[in-house]
C-alpha cells in the first residue's frame, strides 16, 4: 500500500492540464485504432497535436504572438510584421466547462472553450495581443470578457453584409488600420518585400493544401477526413514552414497511395461533405462518428478547415496599401461564415464540392447556441433537398458522453446512403 | 457495561460497529452480505459480540440502516443511510475537528452530503442509477485488468504518462472501453488512474451539487484505495480527510445513535 502522504495535491493549472491531455490523448488513439491504412507521414501531426496540447510546447518562443479569436484576422499581415499568428478558437470540453461560468450556459461552446481557456491562462503560446472580429454575436461579446481579464484586446470590425462596395471598403479599412496599429504596436514598419513574402509563403501552403485535396476526390481518397482535419488544425499553431515541408510529404505519400490505389477508406465507404459548425481539436466528435460509422469524409466547408485555404491573395500591384487591400478582399471574399445576411455563396460552394468530390451525402453539424449555424440549416436543407443531396443535420455540444444518440443518427444515416449506393 | 449496535446491511456488504457506554467504538465486522441478508446480519453480529467480549443481555440497543435495514426484525430501531453516514463520520474524525462534507463511495451507489456544524444533513445528491462510479465498478475493473482490487492504488501511483481517460457514463460500455484499451496495448497503470480520474470526475459533480466546503471527509469500501483518493484531492484540489475504517462509518453512525437514542428513551421512561 501507498503512503498516503507521499504525493502532493494538483494545483488548479496542473490539474486543467491533465483534463487537456486526457482528452487529446483520448482522441489522437481513437483516430490511430479506427484509421484505415493510416499513412505514415502523419506521425508529424500527431505528434504535434500531442506536443502541443498535452506537453504545452510553446511553437513560437522568442516572437511576438498574436491571438486570432476567427479565422478572418489576416495572417499575412501579422506574419509580415515578424510576429507569430495563433489562432486559438478552442475545442477543449475542460474549457467549454470553464468557460461556462463567463458567459451563458446556452453559448456556443467553442467560445466558451476559448473563454475558458482565458480564464485559466492555459495556452502553450500565450497571446501578446488579442485580435477579435466583431463577426458573430458570441466571439463579439466575448471582446469584453477576455479583456475584463486583463488581456490587451483589439477589436476588428467586420461587415455583416458581404455583396456591397461598402462592406468591402469598410472591411479594407478596418484591415488598414488593424496594419497600422500593430506596426505600431511592435515598432516594425510594414515593408513590400515583407508583405510579399508573407503573402508567397502563405499562398505556398495554400498550394500545397489544395493539391492535397485534389487527391481526395479519387475513387478511394488516399487520406481520411479526420487526418485532414488534423492537419489543417495544425495550422492554427504550427511555423507554417514547418507546417508547409510536412504536408509536403504528406502530399508525396498521398500522390503515391492515389497510383497504387491505397485508401484510406473502403470502396463502399460513402463519402461525404462536411460543414457546419468548425470542428477544432480535440473537438473531433462529428467527424469521428461519421468515418467510425464507415463514411469518408472527402470534402469540408468548414472555418477550421478548407475554408482557411480556399481563397488565395491575388494581387494586382505590388504596391504596399494595394497589396494590404488585396489581403482584405481573401478574407472577405472567400469567407462563406454564416454571420452574413444571405448564404448563398456557402450553399453554392457545398454543392460545388459535393459535385466535385462526387459525395453521397452532406452532414451538417451546428454547435448548441450557435445561432448562425443553427439558423442557416434551413436554407441549406431547402437547397440540398432541391438538388436531390441527402443531407443530415445534428445538433451537437463538445461534452464526450451521450454519444449514444448521435451515434445512432449518424449510423443510420450511413446506412442509407449505402443503400442508395447499392440500388445505383 | 452497556453496549449499543449498528448494523449496516448494504448491498455488497454488511458493517456492524459495538459502541460502550460512552460512545467510544469497542469492535467492528466486516462480512460480505451474500444472498441471504438477514441471516448473515444475525450471525456476524453474534461473531462479533463473541469477539469482543459482550454477553447478549449487555447488548441495551440496535439500529439498523442500509438496503437491507428493514430486513433485520430485532433492530430497536431503523434509519436511512445518510444520516446513519453524517452521524457515524462526526464520531469518526473527533480528533481530526470539523466535517462538513461526506463523499461516500458505496458498492452500487455513492453519494454526497453535506452538513451543518451539528452534524446535520443540510443537503445531499446521489447517484444510484448506473454503476460506473461505484465500488462495483472498481471490482469489474480489476477483473478486466486481472489484478486484485486492492493493486488499483500502487498501478495508480506507477502510472507516468497520461491517465486514459473513459468517457462512457454507462458500466456496461465502460468496461467495453477499458478492454479496448488493452487490446491497443495500453498499460494497466495509465487504465487504472484513467479510471480513478472517470470516478473522481463523477463524484465532484455530485460534491459540486451539495456545495464544496472544507473539511471533506471520504468513505465507503473504495475509500481504501489510495489511488482513487489521490485521484478526487486532485479533482477537488483540496485535501480529504480518510478514517481508519473507512468501511464501517455508517454503522458506527447507527451505534453512534443507539446509544443516544437509549439514554434518551431511559431518561424519559424516569
Ligand atoms: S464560425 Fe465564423 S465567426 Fe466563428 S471562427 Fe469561423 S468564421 Fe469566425
Ligand atoms: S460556431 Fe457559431 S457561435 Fe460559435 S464561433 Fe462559430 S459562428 Fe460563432
Amino acid at each position: 500500500m501507498n503512503a498516503r502522504n507521499d504525493h502532493t495535491i494538483e494545483t488548479p493549472r496542473e490539474r486543467q492540464g491533465r483534463h487537456k491531455a486526457m482528452e487529446a490523448v483520448k482522441v489522437l488513439d481513437t483516430l490511430r485504432e479506427y484509421a484505415v491504412n493510416p499513412p505514415e507521414a502523419m506521425a508529424y501531426f500527431y505528434e504535434l497535436h500531442r506536443r502541443y496540447h498535452c506537453d504545452m510546447t510553446p511553437m513560437h518562443e522568442g516572437k511576438t504572438k498574436v491571438g486570432t479569436m476567427c479565422i478572418q484576422v489576416p495572417y499575412e499581415v501579422i506574419d509580415a510584421l515578424g510576429a507569430a499568428p495563433v489562432r486559438l478558437c478552442n475545442g477543449f470540453y475542460t474549457d467549454d466547462e470553464i468557460g461556462g461560468e463567463y458567459l451563458p450556459s446556452k453559448s456556443c461552446p467553442l467560445v466558451k472553450a476559448t473563454v475558458g481557456a482565458f480564464a485559466t491562462d492555459h495556452f502553450a503560446d500565450t497571446p501578446d495581443l488579442v485580435v477579435t472580429p466583431t463577426t458573430c454575436d458570441q466571439k463579439t461579446k466575448a471582446t469584453g470578457i477576455v479583456e475584463e481579464m486583463g488581456y490587451p484586446v483589439y477589436e476588428m470590425e467586420f461587415p455583416r453584409v458581404k455583396e456591397s462596395e461598402e462592406s468591402r471598403e469598410y472591411w479594407r479599412r478596418s484591415v488598414r488600420n488593424f496594419t497600422k496599429t500593430l506596426s505600431k504596436e511592435l515598432k516594425t514598419k510594414l515593408t513590400r518585400g515583407k508583405l510579399k513574402a508573407s503573402i508567397r509563403k502563405v499562398g505556398y501552403a495554400q498550394t500545397l493544401y489544395h493539391r492535397l485535396n485534389a487527391l481526395r476526390k479519387a475513387e478511394l481518397p488516399p487520406i481520411s477526413g479526420n487526418d485532414m482535419f488534423l492537419v489543417t488544425n495544425a495550422f492554427f499553431f504550427d511555423k507554417t514552414e514547418a507546417w508547409s515541408a510536412a504536408v509536403e510529404r504528406l502530399l508525396a505519400e498521398m500522390e503515391e497511395r492515389v497510383k497504387e490505389g491505397i485508401g484510406a477508406a473502403r470502396k463502399r465507404s460513402p463519402r461525404i461533405v462536411y460543414t457546419g459548425s468548425p470542428p477544432i481539436f480535440p473537438n473531433l466528435k462529428v467527424p469521428q462518428l461519421i468515418e467510425m460509422a464507415d463514411a469518408v469524409i472527402v470534402a469540408d466547408e468548414s472555418c477550421s478547415s478548407n475554408r482557411l485555404f480556399n481563397d488565395m491573395v491575388s494581387v494586382d500591384e505590388w504596391f504596399l496599401y494595394d497589396m494590404v487591400d488585396a489581403v482584405a478582399d481573401r478574407y472577405l471574399k472567400g469567407c462563406t461564415c454564416p454571420v452574413f445576411t444571405r448564404n448563398d455563396d456557402r450553399i453554392r460552394r457545398i454543392v460545388e464540392l459535393v459535385k466535385e468530390y462526387s459525395a453521397d451525402g452532406v452532414v451538417y453539424q451546428a454547435f448548441a447556441g450557435c445561432q448562425v449555424y443553427e439558423m442557416e440549416q434551413r436554407s441549406v436543407l431547402a437547397a440540398m433537398e432541391k438538388e436531390g443531396i441527402p443531407i443530415l443535420y445534428l445538433e451537437s455540444d463538445y461534452s464526450p458522453s451521450q454519444l449514444g444518440q448521435l451515434t445512432t443518427r449518424v449510423e443510420a444515416f450511413v446506412e442509407s446512403l449505402k443503400s442508395r449506393k447499392r440500388r445505383q | 457495561m452497556e453496549y449499543f449496535a449498528g448494523i449496516d446491511i448494504g448491498s455488497t456488504a454488511i458493517k456492524i460497529a459495538i459502541v460502550d457506554g460512552t460512545g467510544r467504538l469497542v469492535g467492528h465486522r466486516v462480512s460480505a452480505s451474500g444472498s441471504m441478508f438477514y441471516k448473515y446480519a444475525q450471525e456476524s453480529l453474534a461473531q462479533l459480540m463473541a469477539e469482543v467480549g459482550v454477553a447478549p443481555e449487555a447488548l441495551r440497543y440496535t439500529v439498523a440502516t442500509g438496503y437491507g435495514r428493514k430486513l433485520f426484525k430485532e433492530a430497536d430501531e431503523n434509519i436511512s443511510e445518510i444520516t446513519a453516514n453524517a452521524i457515524g463520520a462526526r464520531a469518526a474524525a473527533q480528533e481530526h475537528g470539523e466535517i462538513k462534507t461526506i463523499i461516500n463511495i458505496g458498492g452500487q451507489d455513492s453519494k454526497a452530503i453535506s452538513m451543518d456544524s451539528e452534524g446535520n444533513v443540510v443537503n445531499f445528491a446521489m447517484n444510484d442509477r448506473c454503476a460506473a462510479g461505484t465500488g462495483k465498478f472498481l471490482d469489474v475493473v480489476a477483473r478486466n485488468l486481472e489484478i486484485g482490487v486492492d493493486e488499483l492504488g500502487e498501478y495508480h501511483f506507477k502510472s507516468t504518462g497520461t491517465p486514459l481517460s473513459i468517457n462512457s457514463t454507462c458500466a456496461v460500455f465502460a468496461e467495453s472501453e477499458i478492454i479496448g484499451l488493452l487490446g491497443n496495448n495500453h498499460r494497466v497503470e495509465e487504465i487504472v488512474s484513467g479510471v480513478h480520474y472517470s470516478i473522481a470526475k463523477r463524484i465532484v459533480k455530485l460534491v459540486k451539487r451539495v456545495g464544496i466546503h472544507e473539511g471533506i471527509y471520504f468513505d465507503g469500501g473504495p475509500a481504501l484505495n489510495n489511488g482513487l483518493v489521490n485521484a478526487i484531492e486532485n479533482e477537488l484540489g483540496k485535501p480529504i480527510f480518510v478514517p481508519a475504517f473507512p468501511q464501517i462509518t455508517t454503522s458506527l453512525g447507527a451505534a453512534v445513535l443507539a446509544w443516544e437514542s437509549y439514554g434518551y428513551e431511559s431518561g424519559e421512561a424516569v
